[in-house]
């Protein structure tokens, strides 16, 4: 028994090693390729050069993207856009899962099917239009914060976590006369740190990454997210693709091309860096033993 | 705790319980309502001939004709099959890899290897389709891709083989950069589930001379389980939902027997003109197979594991 | 308890927002909505008082522009901000630069869209929105004197503006430098690579092949390496520039839009992915790729892998054989000097040579550049400001950028002449600095035939491609073809779109997998066809005949 016990440790510990392995060289290798093609020359790049070094280094696309002034503007409105709007969700996500978490509420399962259809079907990017143009929330910053203040997705993987709380703490905070307000927030609050960890980070992310709510209901380039005006950048080269760059009294034609594949790679990193920097400190809501203490105390 | 009896005197009882649960939904509620029931009519425009001219809900009725028109398009079955196999492969083969990624790092002792691998690993997650596509491009490109380098000197591909262009390997590729790009994301919410394991089964579980499969057999997937299950029935409803950006930025002319799917046929359409009840009507097609499979699986679910949805 | 507070002062607040949302005026939505015609009762007041009083105020109007994700900030135009205080008009500008058709439906179908629209709409918008765009035709009589001159001197141009029923929704750009210039994609062969191996530039099929072989085989850039050179490049078959260009060495003569698939013959419309003679060219090019003549990558390269390809590195060019706009912008300055246009070849040696043909495709004009709002409250002033675009000068501003000291893009001499100046920022290059400072082909102009302009790089473009003209002024009146000239009824382009979606899904798979393949063309030719036809073919053929008979009838030719 004890020889077995060794040897599929062993094994265990084998594949484990692989795995972690694996999984950390087949992410990293592109990551850092994603660095070395923004401090390398585009054609370099693309003509596949570029490998383990850079080649023919620049930090043009750098340069560019961090004079242009809209990118400081689009950092600073979606820095605004993801904090607010994601206190936003918060506040409307946790109470929504803890009273659809509630076996005894009647209203639990229609509930639940109302939201959980409109998963499925919308009425489609014309009426949400026109919505928004009645409420007057076009080209306001609400408009990017209203229309996703819930995600149903969010919703339904905070009821699961809440619901696997003991059942026991509840019925010990019912005998002590305990309302679900207090409930809710002197006991599942404080053991649910590692799930709001991850609706902070999952709802952060969507704001951050959204760029299609600012398409549709925001001109105005002082409201611009970030990933708007990114977006423009990276698609600039598409544009070319179909012929933009052709026409008469054109010079040199599609050198253009080469600031938008330039300013690629570069737009990742740029784009993506501040939001790296959070995780690392959430992580330490997804350690062992968060629920120490619960059911004691 | 089911109180029985319809009486007013229950009822009133019910309500001083639930009046707060009812405050602290409100305002989903009322987000619910507003934006996602109150455009919902739009909806009606698959069966209708918009006419701008009289307006969103003004056009005649129009039946089931724009549904029709795409089921005789010749491209029904094949935009239909190949929607089908990338996203019923892509559940298939995305699902398990967060979760054994998570049982993975979780198997990690607290320090520097851990938290490095945790961080890296989300990282794909940020760059966006463009770049990723791009840089599938390089990467994989047949004269000087430096992964259809390693392929070819595995075996893994012929020497002659594209794989930009080859029908066959057009689904793995698709799907493997989005495993690639997804898997540790979604490993996050294994990871946060984990974390709230209790930590007197694992000792319970030592003490019982538990090797680590057993640990994981019997500790970490019954923790997890709740989580897998809901997620999956989720993910179930997804089963014809493939992004259109990233189809339509990998296909070409030589894969396109396999990477014709239904939203870049429709777009390809409306670029030439925009036929908003014939992309309403295929819109709501795809959502009414989606939702069908989700409450399949949901009720299969619900009978078997006593999980369900709602 | 400082968690319950913030909890519920949160909720509140969400709850409260949504509802303030619809009475806020306060913040931008506001203005932007005190802008929007018709919108409320007080705004179409104010409007009407405005326009009482513009003589002294400025008129309020908004305006769209879509433009390229390079051009800037339109208000940081200063020629704009000149040209609107020459008008009296003061506007508000909304810009978009990706993704416009994904918002444009939202938009338009919403009713709510600005006084002027650049760029925005296109044929199938005017179509089915109708009743949204402003018929200018009467507007532009009365207080356009700029495009009605313009009109005068194309009349072409004018009837390609004007829809079935005599309405003008939309105003085109011109550039008249280029208007004899018909040639879309240049033929080009590495001249160097030519010379190194004493070879003459091919005259027919079989020379180039030979040609095309040699540089395969042998040393042809003198770097050491004969495996390095690529013979034959191109991007795919859909484009403008694919060796369909070839079949006008097979007496197919192709004119505008032709990349859509279809052409003129002796006044039949018909489709050339269909036509034998471009099975012809497609059992060429097959034997072509089996020799490993073509790039490999030709079909799966994206377009910013193919323009690097043809930059080589350095002073070493990649590419023997190619089609490209012009050299500098197909091969980067350092190669551009290699190349040399190659006249058209013929594919079969029995052609007679008044059937030897060239691409014929108008290059100096553009539609659906400009259009008005019809629930514009000052359409007079409208006008006029988009009458200002046209003006000799103004056009060279919306093609180069600002004549003024704030842009200083271009600059006219005493003698009526102009230079273009290079850009102040020495690390852009000539063409992305013009992208920056102005819409170019976005923007609605007319730079006049005779304008005499200097670049700072000298450049050769209109030399090369009136080379082709002999070759297209061969074709005859019955085989032109200009399908940007044809209108359709909205019943007609919904037919159109869907069909030939399905159409283009059949053929675009079928040709780059024979290409590539090694499959008997001649065998399943037939086959082809057949699912071709089977997949509507022709309902578009007709529709498309109908469209090209009014064309001719209504225009005598």
């Amino acid at each position: 028994m004890k020889k077995s016990f060794h040897l599929s440790n062993f094994l265990f510990k084998i594949l484990l090693g692989f795995i972690c392995i694996f999984s950390f060289v087949a992410v990293v290798y592109p990551l850092y390729f994603v660095v070395i093609a923004s401090l390398s020359s585009a054609t370099m790049v693309n003509q596949g050069k570029v490998i383990l070094w850079i080649r023919e280094f620049g930090t043009y696309g750098y340069e560019k993207i961090l004079e242009d002034k809209r990118v400081w503007l689009g950092y600073r409105n979606t820095i605004f856009y993801s904090l607010v709007g994601t206190m936003i969700n918060l506040a409307v996500t946790m109470p929504l899962a803890y009273t659809l978490s509630r076996k005894e509420f009647r209203m639990r399962r229609p509930l639940m099917a109302l939201f959980v259809f409109t998963m499925y079907f919308s009425g489609g990017i014309i009426p949400s239009y026109l919505l928004m143009q009645k409420l007057h929330l076009v080209n306001s910053v609400w408009a990017m914060m209203l229309p996703c203040a819930l995600s149903v997705y969010n919703v339904i993987i905070a009821r699961s976590f809440v619901e696997a709380l003991p059942p026991d703490l509840y019925e010990a905070a019912q005998l002590d006369g305990c309302s679900h307000f207090k409930y809710f927030i002197k006991v599942v609050l404080p053991l649910s740190k590692a799930i709001i960890s991850v609706l902070f980070l999952y709802y952060v992310v969507g704001h951050w990454n959204d760029f299609f709510s600012a398409l549709m209901y925001i001109n105005k380039d002082e409201l611009k997210p970030l990933q708007i005006i990114l977006r423009d950048i990276l698609i600039s080269n598409q544009a070319f693709a179909k012929g933009a760059g052709i026409g008469s009294g054109m010079m040199g034609g599609s050198y253009a091309q080469d600031y938008a594949d330039q300013i690629k790679f570069a737009v990742i990193i740029v784009s993506t860096l501040p939001i790296l920097c959070i995780y690392p400190f959430i992580q330490k809501y997804f350690e062992k033993g968060v629920m120490i203490g619960a059911v004691k105390g | 705790m089911k109180l029985k009896g319809t009486g007013i005197k229950n009822r009133k009882k019910e309500w001083r319980r639930d009046w707060q649960l009812w405050v602290m939904a409100l305002p989903g509620l009322i987000w619910v309502i507003i934006f996602c029931y109150t455009p919902m009519y739009g909806i009606q425009l698959a069966f209708k001939d918009y006419d701008f001219s009289k307006g969103l809900t003004g056009g005649d009725w129009a039946g089931l004709q724009y549904f029709k028109q795409y089921f005789i398009s010749p491209l029904f079955g094949t935009t239909m099959k190949n929607t089908f196999v990338i996203a019923l492969t892509s559940i298939v083969v995305g699902f398990p890899m967060p979760v054994i990624l998570a049982l993975a790092i979780n198997q990690l002792k607290k320090g520097l290897p851990r938290k490095v691998l945790q961080t890296v690993v989300y990282m794909p997650y940020f760059i966006s389709t463009v770049v990723v596509v791009a840089m599938i491009n390089i990467l994989c490109s047949p004269t000087n891709g430096i992964i259809t380098a390693l392929l070819r000197n595995l075996y893994v591909i012929g020497e002659n083989t594209n794989i930009l262009g080859s029908p066959k390997t057009f689904v793995p590729l698709y799907v493997i950069s989005g495993v690639w790009q997804s898997c540790g994301w979604n490993s996050i919410i294994y990871l946060a589930a984990l974390s709230s394991a209790d930590l007197e089964l694992y000792d319970a579980a030592k003490v019982d001379g538990a090797n680590r499969w057993q640990m994981i057999r019997y500790v970490d997937l019954p923790t997890l389980a709740p989580t897998i299950i809901i997620l999956l029935i989720m993910s179930m409803g997804s089963i014809l939902s493939v992004g259109f950006e990233k189809t339509f930025l990998m296909q070409n002319t030589l894969n396109l027997g396999v990477s014709e799917v239904i939203q870049t046929y429709v777009y390809k359409i409306g670029i030439m003109s925009n036929q908003i009840s014939f992309s309403t009507a295929v819109g709501l097609f795809n959502n009414v197979i989606n939702f069908t499979c989700l409450i399949a699986v949901n009720q299969i679910a619900k009978k078997k594991a006593d999980i369900s949805l709602m | 308890m400082k968690k319950k507070l913030t909890a519920i002062v949160l909720a509140v607040t969400l709850s409260m927002s949504t509802l303030a949302g619809c009475s806020s005026t306060g913040d931008g939505s506001g203005s932007s909505d005190a802008l929007s015609p018709g919108s409320t009762e007080d705004s179409k007041a104010a409007g009407e008082e405005q326009s009482v009083e513009s003589t002294v105020e400025k008129v309020k109007l908004s305006a769209l522009a879509v433009k390229h994700p390079l051009t800037k900030d339109v208000n940081e135009m200063q020629w704009m901000t000149n040209l609107e205080e020459a008008h009296g008009v003061d506007i508000e500008w909304q810009q978009v630069s990706s993704d416009w058709d994904q918002k444009k439906n939202a938009m338009f179908a919403s009713g709510d869209i600005p006084d002027i629209l650049i760029s925005a709409a296109g044929d199938a918008d005017f179509v089915q929105f109708n009743g949204l765009f402003e018929d200018m035709g009467p507007l532009i009589e009365q207080y356009a004197p700029n495009i009605q001159e313009m009109f005068e001197a194309y009349p072409d141009i004018k009837y390609m503006c004007t829809d079935m029923n005599g309405k003008i929704y939309t105003l085109p750009r011109i550039d008249g430098t280029y208007e004899d210039c018909k040639n879309i994609g240049t033929m080009f062969i590495n001249k160097t690579w030519l010379d190194n191996l004493n070879l003459d530039v091919p005259a027919n099929w079989d020379e180039l092949q030979k040609v095309l072989i040699a540089f395969k085989e042998q040393d042809a850039n003198l770097n050491g390496d004969p495996n390095d050179e690529i013979p034959m490049d191109f991007n795919g078959i859909g484009n403008d520039y694919s060796p369909v260009l070839l079949l006008g060495g097979l007496g197919i003569a192709l004119t505008n839009g032709y990349s859509s698939g279809f052409f003129a013959e002796e006044g039949q419309v018909k489709c050339w992915y269909v036509d034998e003679r471009f099975r012809t060219l497609l059992v060429y090019l097959q034997s072509l790729w089996n020799q490993g003549l073509i790039n490999e990558e030709t079909f799966t390269a994206d377009y910013s892998q193919f323009q690097s390809t043809a930059r080589g590195e350095g002073t070493t060019a990649a590419v023997g054989f190619t089609w490209g706009w012009d050299k500098t912008d197909r091969f980067g300055t350092e190669l551009a000097d290699q190349y040399v246009p190659v006249m058209p070849l013929k594919g079969d040696v029995n052609l007679p040579d008044e059937k030897l043909y060239y691409v014929c495709v108008d290059c100096f004009c553009g539609k659906n550049v400009i259009s008005m709002s019809a629930a514009c409250e000052n359409k007079e002033a409208a006008m006029k400001f988009i009458d200002g675009f046209y003006d000799y000068d103004v056009s060279l501003e919306l093609m180069y950028g600002g004549m003024n000291e704030v842009d200083n893009c271009i600059k006219k001499n005493e003698d009526g002449s102009y230079d273009v100046l290079p850009p102040t920022d020495p690390s852009i290059d000539p063409s992305s600095w013009q992208w920056t400072n102005t819409f170019v082909n976005n923007g609605g102009f007319w730079v006049r035939k005779d304008v005499d302009v200097t670049k700072p790089v000298p450049d050769e473009t209109l030399a090369e491609k009136a080379l082709y003209n002999p070759y297209q002024e061969k074709i005859p009146a019955d085989s032109i073809y200009k399908q940007d000239l044809m209108k359709y009824t909205e019943n007609d382009q919904n037919a159109m779109a869907m069909t030939e979606t399905n159409l283009k899904n059949i053929w675009d798979q079928q040709v780059s997998q024979w290409i590539v393949g090694t499959d008997d063309i001649e065998a399943g030719w037939d086959a082809y066809v057949k699912s071709i036809e089977n997949a509507g073919l022709q309902q578009v053929l007709d529709i498309r005949q109908n469209a090209y008979d009014i064309y001719s009838a209504n225009t005598g030719k």
